[in-house]
C-alpha cells in the first residue's frame, strides 16, 4: 500500500489548471462591471438633467418620454454588447468550478495503488497532452482527444485561437496583429514589464530600412520609437545606426539587426508574454513532469545493455532514454535490490539470496523455480545450475 | 481543497445571479416604468422623474455593492489559492534538455496512444506530427486489445488460443497464464452451476498442468462439491471479483513481455512518477536557487525521489559504510558473514592488507578481505 500523505503538495502542480479559467473569469467580469458602472453614472446624470429641464419647462412630457426611451435604447445596446463578455464569465466560472471539483476528487484518493488514482492520473495525462498539442500547433488531434475523453472543460483550446493568429502573422513577417494584441493587453503587459511592443516597433523600423524607405523610417522612428527614449535609448541609437548600412552589410551589430532570425525571437517573446498573461507555465506541463519522472527513474544502468529492463522507461534508447540523455541521474541514499528473475523488490518479506557464483536473486523467485525443477535453480545470467540447498542469505543494510 | 470548492460555490452562485438578474435589466425596468407612468398620466412627470432619480440611485448603489462584493470575494479566493498552491515549477526543470528532440517526444506520444489501444488518436497525432508508426506494433496491439475486449465479456477463448500458441515462450518465463485461464474457464462453468461441463473441461484441459499445479487442481476439483454455495464455503476466495481483472492484467503483462515491451505505457509511467517526484524537486530547486547554485546543470539530482516498488527497475547498491553507490571500479563485496559493503570500504577496513582479520561493521564475525566475494545484483 502506498498511501498518499500530502495531497495538497501534489496538487501544487495543478495551480495553473485552476488559475487559467479563474483569471479569465475575473478579467471578463471586470470588463462588464466597468461598462455597467460607467453607464450608471451616465444614467444618473441624464435622469437629473431631464428632471431639471422638465421642471424649468424646457421639456414637455412627450419629450421626456422620448428621452427616457433613448435611455432604454442605450441600456439595451450595452446589454447586447456585453452579451459575449457575459457568456465568457459564465463559461470560465463554470470551468473553474469543474476543475476545482476534479482536484477535490483527487483528495479523496487514499493510495497510489487504487483504481481511483489510475483513473485520475490518466485524465491528467490526457489533459496535459492536449495542452502540449495546443502549444505545438497540433490542434486537430488536441480537439479530437479532448472530445473523445470528454475533458473539454479541463483544457483551453479556444485560448490558443487568437495567439495562433498572431503567431501566424509574425511568421508572415507582419507585426500588425501582434501590435494590436499588445494594445489590447497594454496594462497587463506593463505589469509584467514586457518590452515586446518596443521590439515590434524596432522590427517595423528595420523592415522600412531594409526596403531603403529612409524618409518613412525616420518618420516611423519619430512617431513610435522616441516614446521609449527613457528606457530604451541605447537600443534606439543602435537601431538608428542601421540607416547607414545596407542590408548586405557584414558589419555587426547591423548584420544581426537585419537577420531574419529576429522574427523567430519575436514569436518566442510573444509566446512567453502571452503565456505569462494567461497564467500558463512557460514550458508545457508535459515537459516539466516528464523531465522530473525521467530524472527520478534514470540510473547509469539504463544505458548498459546487460542491465536494461524492458519495463524501465529510460532503458528504451529509441524514445525516452534518448530524451533523458541531458537530464540528471536519480539520487539514492539507500540500496534497492531488484530481482532479475521476478522484478520484485528484495526485502525482509522476500530475502535476497546469493548463488555460489555470487549472483543474487530473491528467495521467492528461486524457490518457485526450484519447486518446478526438482529442487534445482538456474542462474538466468550465467546458465549455471545449483541445488536449492546451496543458496545463502545475503545482508544488504 | 474542500474549503476552496465550498468558497467557490458561493462565488459561482453570485455569478449565476448576475446572469439571471442582470443589473442592466433592472435599470431598463426602472426607466420603462417611469416612461409608462408619464405616458398614462402626463401630469405626473415631476413625481415620476423624482421617483426615477431616487430609484436609480438606490438600485445603482445596490448594483455597485454586488459588484464590489463579488470582486472582493474573488480576489480573496485567488489570494488564498495562490498562497496554498502556487509553486515555482520551472525552477525544477531544464528548458533546454529537450532541445532538438521534439520528434522523439512526439514519437513517444504516438506510441503511447497505440499502446493504450487508442488507435484513432494515435493515427491522428502521427499524421498531424508527420510521424511513421510501425505497422507491426500497431497490429500487435490491435491483437492484444481484441483479446482483452473478449476477456471483458468473459470470453476467454481468444486468450487461451494465444497462450497455447506461445506455450514454450511463456513457460520459459515461468508464466502460468495458460493454466490460470483454464482455471478461470472452469470457475465460470461452476458459477453457472454446470458441474458436469466443468468436470469434463477439467478432464480435457488440466492434465497437462498436473505436474506444476497439483495442489491447485485438487482444490478446484474439490470446490465442485460446494457448487451453488461456494460463497459460504472454504472456497469463497475462488469467486473474488478481482480475479477476472487480475487475469486480464496477467495476460497484458505476458503479451507485452513476449513482444519485448513494458506492460505499462512508458509515457504514463514517467509522467506519473514525475508528478510524485516534483514537489521535493521544486523545494530543493528553490533552496539551490537561493544559494545561487544551478539545478539543471548537475549530473545527479540533489534529492532522492521516493519511488514506489513497482517503479523501481534497477538494483542500486549504496555502501552502508561510505554511503557511495557501487560502480564497476568499486563493486559490492560480500564478507564471509553475508554482509555486503563496497570494495573501497573493505580496503579501508583491512587497511589494504588482504590477510588481516577485521571485524564486520554490522556483526561480530571476523574475516579477511581475501575471503570476500563479488556479488552481482
Ligand atoms: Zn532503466
Ligand atoms: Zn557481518
Amino acid at each position: 500500500m502506498n498511501k498518499i500523505t500530502n495531497h495538497d503538495q501534489l496538487l501544487q502542480l495543478e495551480h495553473p489548471f485552476v488559475k487559467i479559467p479563474l483569471e479569465k473569469f475575473k478579467s471578463s467580469l471586470k470588463v462588464s462591471q466597468k461598462h455597467i458602472e460607467k453607464e450608471i453614472s451616465t444614467l444618473t446624470n441624464t435622469v437629473s438633467d431631464i428632471s431639471k429641464k422638465s421642471q424649468q419647462g424646457d421639456m414637455n412630457p412627450a419629450e421626456v418620454e422620448k428621452a427616457l426611451e433613448a435611455i432604454v435604447h442605450r441600456l439595451s445596446n450595452l446589454k447586447r454588447r456585453l452579451k459575449d463578455t457575459r457568456a465568457e464569465e459564465s463559461l470560465y466560472s463554470q470551468r473553474t468550478k469543474v476543475r476545482l471539483q476534479h482536484l477535490q476528487e483527487f483528495t479523496t484518493i487514499p493510495t497510489l495503488d487504487s483504481d481511483g488514482f489510475g483513473r485520475w492520473s490518466r485524465v491528467r495525462l490526457n489533459r496535459i497532452l492536449v495542452d502540449y498539442m495546443l502549444r505545438e500547433g497540433f490542434r486537430e488531434t488536441a480537439a479530437l482527444l479532448a472530445k473523445s475523453e470528454g475533458i473539454e472543460e479541463m483544457v483551453d483550446i479556444e485560448l490558443f485561437v487568437q495567439s495562433r493568429k498572431v503567431e501566424q502573422a509574425l511568421q508572415r513577417f507582419s507585426c500588425t496583429e501582434c501590435l494590436q494584441w499588445c494594445h489590447e493587453n497594454k496594462s497587463n503587459l506593463k505589469k509584467i514589464k514586457s518590452t515586446l511592443e518596443f521590439s515590434l516597433r524596432e522590427q517595423e523600423f528595420i523592415e522600412l530600412v531594409r526596403k531603403r524607405q529612409t524618409q518613412e523610417a525616420i518618420a516611423y522612428a519619430r512617431k513610435h520609437l522616441i516614446v521609449w527614449q527613457e528606457t530604451h535609448m541605447r537600443e534606439i541609437k543602435k537601431v538608428m545606426g542601421l540607416l547607414a548600412f545596407p542590408p548586405s552589410t557584414n558589419c555587426q551589430p547591423y548584420k544581426g539587426l537585419y537577420d531574419a532570425s529576429r522574427w523567430k525571437k519575436l514569436i518566442a517573446r510573444f509566446r512567453a508574454d502571452n503565456f505569462a498573461l494567461q497564467c500558463f507555465t512557460p514550458e508545457p506541463i508535459l515537459n516539466v513532469t516528464l523531465q522530473a519522472g525521467l530524472s527520478a527513474l534514470k540510473t547509469p544502468m539504463c544505458y548498459i545493455d546487460e542491465h536494461r529492463n524492458v519495463n524501465c522507461p529510460v532503458c528504451d534508447g529509441e524514445t525516452l532514454g534518448a530524451l533523458a540523455t541531458d537530464l540528471p541521474l536519480s539520487h539514492h541514499l539507500n540500496s534497492t535490490i531488484v530481482c532479475r528473475i521476478s522484478g520484485q523488490i528484495m526485502n525482509e518479506d522476500n530475502l535476497p539470496m546469493v548463488l555460489p557464483n555470487g549472483y543474487v536473486y530473491s528467495y521467492n523467485a528461486l524457490m518457485e523455480m526450484a519447486s518446478m525443477n526438482n529442487g534445482k535453480a538456474t542462474c538466468p545470467r550465467t546458465g549455471a545450475v545449483y541445488d536449492i540447498s546451496q543458496i545463502k542469505k545475503v545482508f544488504i543494510s | 481543497m474542500n474549503a476552496f470548492v465550498d468558497d467557490y460555490e458561493k462565488i459561482s452562485k453570485r455569478q449565476r445571479t448576475l446572469e439571471t438578474n442582470d443589473p442592466l435589466d433592472r435599470l431598463i425596468a426602472l426607466v420603462n416604468t417611469a416612461k409608462d407612468k408619464i405616458h398614462d398620466d402626463p401630469n405626473s412627470v415631476q413625481t415620476a422623474l423624482t421617483g426615477l432619480g431616487k430609484m436609480v440611485k438606490s438600485v445603482s448603489s445596490s448594483i455597485q455593492d454586488d459588484h464590489k462584493e463579488l470582486q472582493s470575494s474573488l480576489s480573496k479566493f485567488t489570494k488564498a489559492l495562490d498562497k496554498k498552491y502556487s509553486c515555482d515549477m520551472m525552477a525544477a526543470m531544464n528548458p533546454r534538455a529537450f532541445d532538438n528532440k521534439e520528434k522523439l517526444l512526439q514519437k513517444t506520444i504516438a506510441l503511447h496512444f497505440i499502446r493504450q489501444g487508442n488507435f484513432t488518436i494515435g493515427d491522428a497525432f502521427a499524421k498531424e506530427a508527420g510521424l511513421d508508426v510501425p505497422d507491426e506494433l500497431r497490429h500487435q496491439f490491435m491483437d492484444m486489445f481484441d483479446i482483452v475486449a473478449a476477456m471483458k465479456t468473459d470470453d476467454l477463448e481468444p486468450a487461451l488460443q494465444w497462450a497455447k500458441l506461445h506455450r514454450p515462450e511463456l513457460e520459459k518465463r515461468g508464466s502460468s497464464l495458460e493454466f490460470k485461464l483454464h482455471r478461470q474457464r472452469f470457475l465460470q462453468l461452476l458459477k453457472q452451476k454446470k458441474d458436469k461441463l466443468a468436470i469434463e473441461y477439467a478432464q480435457t484441459h488440466f492434465g497437462y498442468f498436473g505436474f506444476r499445479h497439483t495442489a491447485e487442481i485438487s482444490r478446484l476439483m474439490c470446490s465442485v462439491l460446494f457448487m451453488g454455495r461456494l460463497m459460504t464455503s472454504p472456497y469463497a476466495d475462488l469467486l473474488t471479483p478481482g480475479t477476472a481483472a487480475d487475469i486480464q492484467h496477467m495476460f497484458t503483462r505476458d503479451f507485452c513481455s513476449l513482444i519485448g515491451l513494458s506492460c505499462e505505457s512508458p509515457l504514463y509511467l514517467s509522467v506519473t512518477v514525475g508528478t510524485q517526484a516534483l514537489p521535493a524537486m521544486i523545494k530543493m530547486a528553490s533552496i539551490m536557487k537561493a544559494k545561487k547554485a544551478e539545478w539543471s546543470q548537475e549530473s545527479e539530482m540533489a534529492v532522492e525521489s521516493n519511488l514506489t516498488d513497482d517503479t523501481k527497475f534497477h538494483s542500486i547498491f549504496v555502501c552502508p559504510v561510505s554511503k557511495e553507490q557501487a560502480t564497476d571500479d568499486n563493486p559490492p563485496m560480500m564478507m564471509v558473514c553475508g554482509h555486503v559493503i563496497c570494495k573501497e570500504s573493505l580496503q579501508k577496513l583491512c587497511r589494504g592488507s588482504q590477510n588481516l582479520r577485521f571485524k564486520c561493521p554490522y556483526c561480530p564475525q571476523e574475516s579477511m578481505a581475501s575471503q570476500a566475494k563479488n556479488v552481482y545484483f
